[in-house]
């Protein structure tokens, strides 16, 4: 069988696009991109979060042009982010940095600074609100009114750093003290990946990974494809400083160094059980699992720090302890990208498969009329 | 004062202070826009607490601009789509690079903004503070609660 090139479908395709404005535009009305960034926080910070780049601006804009559609506006936030020269590189951000605005831990009631429930929709019940049909901009005013108005002259202390719970199991040593490294990360968007991984490739696709997909593998490890069943030692919910090294100098110094602004993330430990031998002797000690993601996405964040500990396990069969079946799946533009190439042409291909399924049925017929 | 201290006075003060600053330096010195200011990006590197080591988060979008005042080279970055934010830091930063007499006088202005920045972020703390968990110990016969 023979090659035909063909073509055609220009006017069909700028038609088409012309629709799709119109889907948008129909009813006559337009959503302001800074009325999406006010209104929108959980369906911004998942975007930022998978397409890597953290600007609420940029994930507005994008979430009004793909219509709320979170894998059109994660491509969007890719797209433009390659056009991009990257300047600079941040100093190493730690997370004992953050100004912490939520806070809690599963694995124990007390802890220094005490559990700060802050913004979350755990306390809440989940029934649809009827009211907020009729929000009107003057009850909104005035109950911010009101809650603000309760602010004291009380000076908190803590400045919103507190310490992590982890650090009380390590003082107790329930769990091994880790030596600092500073190897320098690899970075998956200049290097193509190659496995075995190393810990900072792992982590940094698995923050950048879809929701959907972290969550999914995470919850199949803990349902029963791995084998951990983590406690939430503390998931903490904040802003963490972005500083620079002073770019026109060779001056280092902590106190010459540039800040930028600062980034809410979430941030997971999770405490997973595991038998050790020590001496021939079997001991039982904690291992953490890790995540962190950009905004306030806990599911994600938990997910993340499961498929962690999953993947520091690799010696076990089971796909979420396989780093290639996690770490190959979960990007939301590969993923997508691959899945809609579906929806692409594939003429000649087909006819090739069709030809093969007819000379199956011709020579089936052929048997039996012999 | 330190290159650190006051980039966050100046970030987290918002457009008004930069601009009263950089407003001066304009007024009194030949200013020669090195690099106009350009979106690009910062790629976060991030310590883990698990293991220690260190990865990347991802990249925050930013704005960049360089300037000369008389001899002396200043930069501005700030993040998001600021381009006039990032031209008046970077006026700011050559001023204080240049050592001008203006600096001192910003001293006093900038440590009063410090003060009003952190009595903002303590009032903003005192309200969140509001969720934090205030645990009683109940009386329970004949069983552990989880």
């Amino acid at each position: 069988m023979g090659y035909v090139a063909v073509k055609g479908g220009t006017t069909a395709i700028e038609e088409s696009i012309k629709r799709l404005r119109y889907e948008r535009l129909k009813d006559g009305r337009v959503i302001e991109v800074e009325v999406i960034k006010s209104c929108m926080r959980g369906l911004i910070d998942r975007i930022m979060s998978e397409g890597s780049i953290y600007s609420r601006d940029l994930a507005a804009l994008a979430i009004k042009q793909a219509e709320g559609n979170p894998e059109e506006a994660t491509f969007l936030l890719r797209a433009y982010r390659s056009t991009l020269p990257r300047m600079h590189y941040s100093r190493p951000i730690a997370p004992k940095d953050m100004c912490v605005e939520r806070r809690i831990s599963s694995a124990f009631k007390d802890i220094p600074g005490g559990q700060i429930l802050g913004a979350a929709y755990d306390y809440v019940h989940r029934l649809l609100d009827f009211d907020l049909y009729n929000e009107s901009k003057r009850e909104i005013l005035q109950w911010l009114h009101l809650y603000t108005e309760t602010f004291s002259q009380e000076v908190p202390e803590d400045h919103g750093k507190l310490p992590k719970v982890i650090d009380l199991l390590r003082r107790e040593g329930l769990m091994t003290e880790t030596e600092r490294d500073d190897t320098e990360p690899q970075d998956v968007t200049r290097d193509n990946i190659r496995f075995p991984t190393r810990r900072s490739e792992r982590l940094q696709i698995l923050t950048r990974g879809e929701t959907g997909a972290v969550t999914a593998l995470g919850y199949a490890a803990i349902r029963g494809y791995g084998i951990v069943h983590p406690t939430v030692g503390e998931l903490r919910v904040g802003y963490l400083p972005v500083h620079l090294d002073y770019p026109m100098a060779n001056s280092q110094t902590e106190d010459d160094v540039i800040y930028i602004g600062e980034i809410q993330v979430t941030e997971v430990e999770t405490l997973v059980p595991e038998v050790r031998e020590e001496n021939g002797k079997a001991k039982i000690e904690f291992s953490i699992g890790y995540g962190i993601c950009y905004g306030q996405n806990e599911t994600k964040a938990i997910a993340m720090s499961v498929l962690d500990n999953c993947l520091e396990k690799s010696h076990i069969n089971s796909p979420v302890h396989d780093e290639e079946f996690v770490l190959m799946h979960i990007d939301c533009v590969e993923a997508t990208g691959f899945i809609s190439h579906l929806k692409l042409p594939h003429y000649v291909t087909f006819q090739s498969e069709l030809d093969s399924v007819r000379k199956t049925r011709e020579g089936k017929q052929h048997d039996e009329k012999i | 004062m330190q290159r650190k201290r006051r980039t966050t006075i100046l970030v987290k003060s918002g457009k008004q202070l930069a601009k009263l600053f950089a407003g001066e330096i304009i007024q009194n010195y030949p200013v020669v826009t090195v690099q106009e200011p350009q979106n690009g990006l910062i790629m976060i590197k991030m310590r883990e607490s698990a293991q220690n080591k260190l990865f990347y988060l991802g990249e925050v979008f930013v704005t960049e601009c360089k300037v000369q005042v008389g001899n002396v080279l200043g930069v501005g970055i700030i993040q998001d789509d600021q381009p006039e934010m990032a031209y008046y830091l970077a006026l700011i930063d050559a001023a204080y690079n240049a050592d001008l007499a203006e600096t001192k006088r910003w001293e006093a202005m900038l440590t009063e903004e410090e003060n009003r920045i952190m009595a903002r972020e303590a009032q903003e703390r005192f309200t969140l503070l509001k969720t934090t968990v205030n645990f009683e110990t109940m009386d329970v016969l004949g069983g552990a609660t989880n």
